[in-house]
């Protein structure tokens, strides 16, 4: 009984420090001018803290190493793009379709929906994108899945880049490297629409609101016979579809999951971003968030969370602000800025080296990278389920 | 080098399997031959000439034998250590730094006559080749050797860490844009012109470092007593050790010899494409995988294979931006979606590659 | 006495201190209620390459039985096991489980209609708790999905609570001790962690358990205490038992019928002291004489 006593420790543990960490999070930008760029940046970090949550899913829970994260974002982005724009600018006879948006708005052409209901459609959108892009990696082997999920990411990358050239009716993808813009503000019920020009807090809520779900659906995943067939599949394949886990599905789910989050945190930045540039989904961002799951921790809710605010802190901080101007005073003749995505390689290749279980280890990777517990990865080629 | 499996053509009792089986064999083939077979229907159809599709071959094969100097890294270290060395492509993108940078010191210039240019090229070769081997040497030993024993998937992570360390090296060095080449050898120049379809001295130059090179590592590892060591570890690491051969020495060659390839090949394409930038290694990177995998990683012919036929594809679609035949304008801004999706289908449909056997362990 | 390989040094059942028991009623290959087999192959075939792994067995596994197939390394034993969940494509010929086809299913269906097995290298989860161990065993006999895992609804909780307690039963009933039930599965002994495999399969509420070499490693009093815990699975919960096991002492003292496979062909079946004197098993053993 000792056991479920700690168990309900824990579970108490997780909310206090979850009321915690919630707690400051929300008091964090009373302390700021509302349209300060400190906030700014605060909101991105948190959307990146939703993606990651998302790709530790995949990666961290059911270990499937996804290269081509960014494609979700792209799928969520460009839901904001199609649905809150003029992008389809003469359907409905150039009077647009519009659903629960502003008077103003109203007015526009194009499709206009309200924002949850984007969310609601861009959840589908990735959830079904991911699972395809997951459906031709289900037979292969760990190392394989990376190339193949990259080449999926690149793919759609370049979709988005050249949207533009790709059309469907008289509609293109996207517009390229012009962005489709302006987007449609945040407007939630009962709410006033979000107006950037002298307050960016309600996106910061907002942003906080869907991390504070993601987390949720995190732990609650993670403690259930879902979370324990990823498990069983990150150790050993053939021993879980004996032990009778459908592969194919359980995988599938970690990727439809994983890719319904970035999808979310995609449409949130579309429509916080105000337009949706086809040329910024690059492999870059991949790497970007993959490197909050692992200095954080693979696996470790928590550990994702710090890594993602760390992450952005370096991003949006140290190397703009501390680096650059280091690099300036030593008069180097370059900015750490430029290098960026170098810093972030550097951070992975340490963090690899000297503490592959991250800041906040999970129990099971530190057992599993302490040599203890060697993962099975020998899967026999026909394990086919 | 064969994979250390025993070798398996399952032979399946289902008619959805003989089907899978089917396509996974003649399917990919039947694939590869479609695409360049389009474009010489249209060509034929519409100009009246195949010239157009016989030069992208030609093309394709110097493209090709870049690529497949790449590949042969990627497919070298998978032989050795089952590792994706992800950081390939920029290792042969230092290769082409080094080139242009040797040439400001050596001061070669378009003016340069021709006894010094050879000389100052040969030079460069060996130096470029000597530095990216090296290089390659080196990233074993700090990001991969420590993590031998860990899962899998922790050396993926660090190799992508050090692309991106050594693109941003790139970047420091030469800037985040193009950076033009002079042209050394006049590249385009024609050498031989057949019934409108043109070599050029940069297809001499890149199939003339390739071949010999090829044939060299072939040598090397047939024959050398380092190479056969290479082969046993290859197949079986446990028992080469246990014969007395040092697997850690056997695998830093390996890279070195992965890195020399890589080097040379930098070298050939800042030559031959006369622009280099920071990024060229990423995609090159991808592509020369894409070939590895393509001919069947693990196996060095299939490498080259691979290398020829992925450039070829990468050629046609460079060339064809406008819309011909049934499919849509490519381009060069659409390649890399082209060169993927190949790899999306093979790493599907035969993930053991061109002439890769099916390997498993026996049960 | 054990047998490993060609190595032994005598033939199986020279050993006169363990008089085979005989086990009237429970004839060979013949189920005492007289219906069908549970588990059944025909002509199964397996070829890796131009090598024929496992070639054109029969072989049968009637109810609430306890069966062996034994042979030397290499013989295919275990991949005909792994045929018989799955994990393997037959090449040739048919498997049926309470007489329907199965031939080619996926591991985990099959697991879901009534075979659960134990892996020769015990392959539990490493970093999973026993108790988790043998929840993920379960896995086919609950139900809780994606909404469900989110959401929680109280049926779930009951599932989840029910899950737990079955597996503390299922650790209890293998033998284990209460203290090792939230202990990491690689940091319990061998012998804990075979016991643990065996619970974990049990958790499927299996018609048929497969065991893949179960004494491997256990001294001779573990080893006759798993001989009595397999006649307790089935006389008391009525399962059949597929055995595969080098060690003879308990493969003659436990075994309805054996089956002997050698280079992929069955070379003999029947009761044990048949097998045990078969010209053919003590060649396949000991090498060609003379």
């Amino acid at each position: 009984m000792s056991a479920l006593r700690e168990l309900g420790r824990r579970r108490y543990a997780n909310l206090a420090i979850a009321a915690l960490v919630l707690g400051i999070a929300a008091v964090f930008p009373l302390l700021f001018d509302p349209i300060s760029g400190t906030v700014g940046d605060a909101i991105k970090a948190l959307a990146f803290v939703v993606m990651a949550l998302g790709l530790n899913v995949v990666v961290g829970f059911a270990g499937l190493l996804d290269l081509g994260y960014v494609a979700f974002y792209a799928f969520g982005a460009l839901t904001v793009g199609w649905f809150a724009s003029d992008h389809f600018s003469s359907v409905n006879a150039e009077a647009g379709i519009h659903l629960g948006v502003s008077e103003f708005i109203s007015s526009l052409p194009g499709i206009h929906l309200n924002w949850l209901l984007i969310v609601v459609a861009a959840v589908i959108v990735t959830g079904i994108a991911g699972m395809l892009i997951g459906l031709p990696t289900l037979r292969l082997r760990g190392d394989y899945i990376a190339i193949v999920t990259l080449a999926f990411g690149e793919i759609i990358g370049r979709f988005a880049a050249n949207g533009d050239q790709v059309k469907i009716g008289e509609y293109a993808f996207s517009n390229g490297r012009q962005a489709i813009s302006p987007t449609d503000p945040i407007k939630l019920p009962f709410f006033q629409e979000f107006d950037q020009a002298f307050n960016i807090r309600p996106y910061y809520y907002v942003a906080l609101a869907l991390c504070a779900i993601t987390l949720f659906v995190n732990f609650r995943l993670r403690d259930s016979r879902l979370g324990r067939a990823w498990v069983a599949i990150r150790e050993d394949e053939v021993a879980a579809a004996s032990m009778g886990v459908p592969l194919v599905k359980t995988k599938l789910l970690a990727y439809g999951i994983g890719a319904a989050l970035g999808g979310i945190a995609g449409a949130f930045l579309g429509a916080y971003l105000n337009s949706v540039n086809g040329g910024q989904f690059q492999f870059g961002f991949s790497i970007f968030i993959l490197a909050m799951v692992i200095l954080g921790g693979l696996g470790s809710i928590w550990g994702v969370v710090i890594g993602a605010v760390v992450v952005s802190v370096i991003n949006y901080y140290v190397i703009p602000d501390l680096l650059d101007r280091v690099a300036t005073d030593l008069d180097l003749g370059f900015t750490v800025s430029q290098i960026s995505f170098g810093v972030f390689g550097f951070l992975l290749v340490v963090m690899m080296v000297l503490r592959p279980e991250g800041i906040l280890p999970e129990r099971r990777r530190k057992l599993e990278l302490s040599g203890e517990a060697g993962s099975a990865d020998d899967a026999l080629v026909e394990v086919r389920a | 080098m064969e994979a250390a499996s025993i070798p398996a053509r399952a032979v399946n009792t289902r008619s959805a399997g003989q089907l899978r089986d089917a396509f996974s064999k003649y399917g990919l083939i039947a694939l590869l031959i479609a695409f360049p077979l389009h474009y010489a229907i249209v060509d034929l159809v519409e100009r009246g000439t195949l010239a157009p599709i016989a030069n992208n071959l030609v093309a394709g094969l110097s493209n090709g034998a870049i690529w497949a100097l790449v590949a042969l890294g990627y497919t070298l270290v998978y032989g050795i250590i089952e590792l994706i060395n992800f950081a390939h492509g920029e290792v042969f993108m230092i290769g082409s730094f080094v080139s242009f940078g040797l040439w400001g010191t050596f001061g070669l210039t378009l003016v340069t006559g021709p006894l010094g240019l050879v000389a100052g090229l040969l030079v460069t070769l060996v130096v470029a080749m000597i530095i990216s081997g090296t290089l390659n040497v080196m990233i074993e030993r700090v990001a991969y050797r420590p993590l031998r024993g860990a899962p899998k998937l922790a050396p993926l992570i660090t190799a992508v860490g050090v692309s991106f360390i050594l693109q941003n090296v790139g970047v420091l060095w030469l800037g985040g844009s193009q950076r033009g080449v002079p042209d050394l050898i006049r590249t385009q120049d024609t050498l031989i012109e057949i019934a409108g379809v043109t070599i050029s001295r940069g297809d001499v130059l890149a199939l003339g470092v390739t071949v010999p090179l090829v044939f060299l590592l072939t040598a090397f590892i047939t024959r050398s007593r380092l190479g056969k060591a290479m082969r046993a570890t290859a197949q079986d690491p446990e028992a080469a050790r246990l014969m007395g051969i040092s697997v850690d020495t056997t695998i830093s060659l390996t890279f070195l010899l992965g890195g020399l390839l890589a080097g040379a090949a930098g070298l050939i394409y800042a030559l031959y494409q006369t622009s280099i930038w920071y990024f060229q290694g990423f995609t090159a990177g991808l592509i020369a995988f894409t070939a590895a995998v393509m001919g069947g990683i693990g196996n060095l012919k299939g490498a080259v294979l691979g290398g020829f036929i992925i450039g070829i594809i990468q050629q046609i679609s460079d060339a064809r931006g406008e819309q011909q035949g049934i499919l849509p304008p490519l381009g060069n801004q659409w390649t890399p979606a082209v060169v993927f999706a190949f790899l999306v289908i093979v790493m599907v449909f035969r993930p053991q590659g061109l002439i890769g056997e099916e390997t498993r362990e026996a049960g | 006495m054990r047998l490993r390989g060609s190595s032994a040094p005598e033939p199986a059942g020279a050993d006169p201190a363990h008089p085979i028991e005989a086990r009237e009623g429970h004839t060979a290959g013949q189920p005492a209620n007289g219906s069908g087999p549970i588990l059944a192959a025909e002509g199964v075939t397996k070829a890796f390459g131009g090598l024929l792994a496992v070639n054109d067995i029969n072989f049968a596994v009637p109810p609430r039985s306890i069966v062996s197939l034994i042979g030397p390394n290499g013989a295919g034993k275990t991949t005909f096991f792994n045929m018989l969940t799955g994990l393997y494509k037959p090449t040739l010929g048919r498997i049926t489980l309470l007489g329907r086809d199965v031939t080619g299913q996926r591991p985990d269906r099959i697991t879901c209609m009534g075979v659960a097995r134990t892996f020769q290298n015990i392959r539990l989860f490493p970093t999973m708790t026993a108790v988790e161990n043998v929840m993920v065993g379960q896995h086919s006999r609950t139900k809780a999905g994606l909404a469900g895992a989110i959401v929680r609804p109280p049926r779930v909780r009951r599932e989840e609570r029910a899950a737990r307690e079955k597996a503390r039963e299922l650790l209890a009933f293998v033998g284990l001790q209460e203290r090792v039930f939230d202990e990491v599965s690689i940091n319990m002994s061998y012998g804990d962690q075979r016991r643990l495999e065996i619970a974990r399969a049990l958790a499927s509420d299996p018609k048929v358990l497969l065991l893949d070499e179960p004494t491997a490693g256990m001294n001779p009093n573990e080893s006759a205490r798993l001989t009595d815990f397999m006649r307790r699975l089935r006389d008391e919960r009525g399962l059949a038992i597929l055995l595969i096991e080098h060690d003879m002492k308990v493969v003659m003292e436990v075994s309805e019928n054996i089956t002997v496979l050698d280079h992929g062909e069955k070379i003999a079946e029947g009761l044990p002291h048949e097998v045990r004197s078969d010209e053919r098993v003590i060649e396949a053993y000991l090498g060609k004489r003379g």
